[in-house]
């Protein structure tokens, strides 16, 4: 079920409670998705990363080869929102630069270093490279696997592209109407200022955000190219909060395909395992009925760490094998 | 009565008329003009406030966007803030006046 999920799409996103383990089940379905000839771009968006860990290897802002598999591959890369940051202002320096008087530049670079720092820039900065990597590796990969941070944190990443189409909507009609009150008092009295070249490009700019932004929410709310896994344990808390997830996805008009319940105690491992397991039943049983018809798999507790391609193969072989419920 | 003249002052009588027609075409249409440049400038100035926002002390959640839109705005920033009424300019690190 979870392989042909990762065979028919073109991005997954895996989300959930923290610590439930979305980093083993992504890389494990990346790896899954490989070994059947896929060329799968796994892509960390949390700030706190620990897809490295999992590979047992250092991961850059940049995509590098951590499996292959005959045809398929795996390539990992752990966003740094920082370094997007840094790009982004040092392109808008460029243009200030370029289109502002030199009297003018010292304090034009010293309020752009304000807005570096504002709140919500480091937001912005993961869905610009979200963005940027759906678009790069187009012609490369055939599936993107997106790692995500707990709950709360993508959601909100998830409904801001729809949030900021609306903003550079509202700007782009701004400058239309000041245009057209500009070339209405013209032609009132015959031709007077032509049309600065500062507003056209900033216009472009503006154009060129909101085709962007327009575009990747059109792609995430495809249930064709872009689903998402919700993964859980069967505990209490992260049962209410993947039940939350799954409500609050239907909002964003956002696909939650699957639900993979991790960690499950085994029955034949001794008495406190097997009254762990009775305990967890129930609440299997709450995320069931909540969550209507999304087929929910489950992972048996497995021992040992989960690093390096071994162990994430052996987690690849219990993604393929598990039987939803 | 020369030709020479008779032509200067058919030329000087046309630059009269001519001049009269330009001051009533500006007699009516003036007016509309003012409107419609007025219109603009309300809707440049809600364009600065929004790119100006997060400096301005209101938190703009697209601040790592708007900071892409100061150059339209910076040429214009001293005369906003005069117009709008404060003498000096609201910010320290813009030095215009």
């Amino acid at each position: 079920m979870l392989l042909a999920l990762a065979c028919s799409r073109r991005l997954l996103f895996v989300g959930g409670k923290g610590g439930v383990g979305k980093t083993s089940i992504s890389a494990a379905l990346a790896v899954a998705r490989a070994r059947a000839g896929g060329r799968v771009l796994l892509v960390s968006t949390d700030p706190a990363h620990n897809l490295g860990h999992v590979w047992d290897r250092s991961l850059s802002d940049e995509p590098a080869r951590v499996l292959t598999s005959g045809e398929g591959f795996v390539d990992a890369v752990e966003i740094d929102p920082t370094s997007t940051i840094d790009r982004h202002f040092a392109t808008v320096a460029a243009t200030m630069t370029r289109l502002l008087p030199d009297r003018l530049h010292a304090s034009a670079l010293q309020h752009l270093d304000q807005a570096r720092t504002a709140p919500g820039s480091h937001e912005a900065a993961v869905l610009e490279r979200i963005a940027e990597l759906i678009e790069s590796s187009r012609d490369t990969h055939d599936l993107v696997i997106f790692d995500t941070a707990p709950s709360g944190h993508t959601l909100r990443l998830l409904a801001l592209p729809e949030q900021l189409t609306g903003w550079t909507e509202t700007l782009l009609a701004s400058r239309d109407r000041s245009d057209r009150f500009a070339a209405a008092a013209r032609s009132v009295v015959g031709s007077k200022d032509a049309e600065p070249t500062a507003d056209a490009e900033l216009r472009r700019t503006l154009i060129s955000r909101r085709d962007r932004f327009a575009q990747m929410r059109g792609s995430i709310t495809d249930p064709d190219a872009t689903s998402f896994i919700v993964v859980s344990i069967a505990e209490r808390l992260p049962v209410a909060e993947s039940i939350d997830v799954v409500r609050q996805l239907a909002g964003l008009g956002i696909d939650p395909a699957a639900i993979v319940v991790n960690r499950r105690s085994p029955a034949d491992a001794g008495a406190l395992l097997a009254q762990r397991r009775e305990q967890e039943e129930q609440h299997l049983a709450t995320l069931r009925s909540a969550v209507g018809d999304i087929p929910i798999s489950q992972i048996p507790l497995l021992p040992g760490d989960l690093a390096g391609s071994e162990a994430l193969s052996v987690l690849a072989d219990h993604l393929v094998a598990t039987s939803t419920a | 009565m020369t030709a020479g003249t008779r032509a200067q002052r058919r030329e000087d009588r046309s630059r009269r008329w001519a001049a009269f027609r330009d001051g009533l075409h500006e007699f009516y249409v003036g007016p509309y003009r003012q409107t419609l440049l007025r219109e603009q400038r309300d809707e440049d100035d809600l364009f600065m406030i929004v790119v100006l926002g997060e400096a301005l002390g209101v938190p703009d959640p697209a601040a790592y966007y708007s900071a892409g839109l100061l150059p339209a705005v910076w040429a214009d920033f001293h005369s906003w803030h005069k117009r709008i009424g404060i003498p000096a300019s609201p910010l320290d690190h813009i030095a215009c006046c």
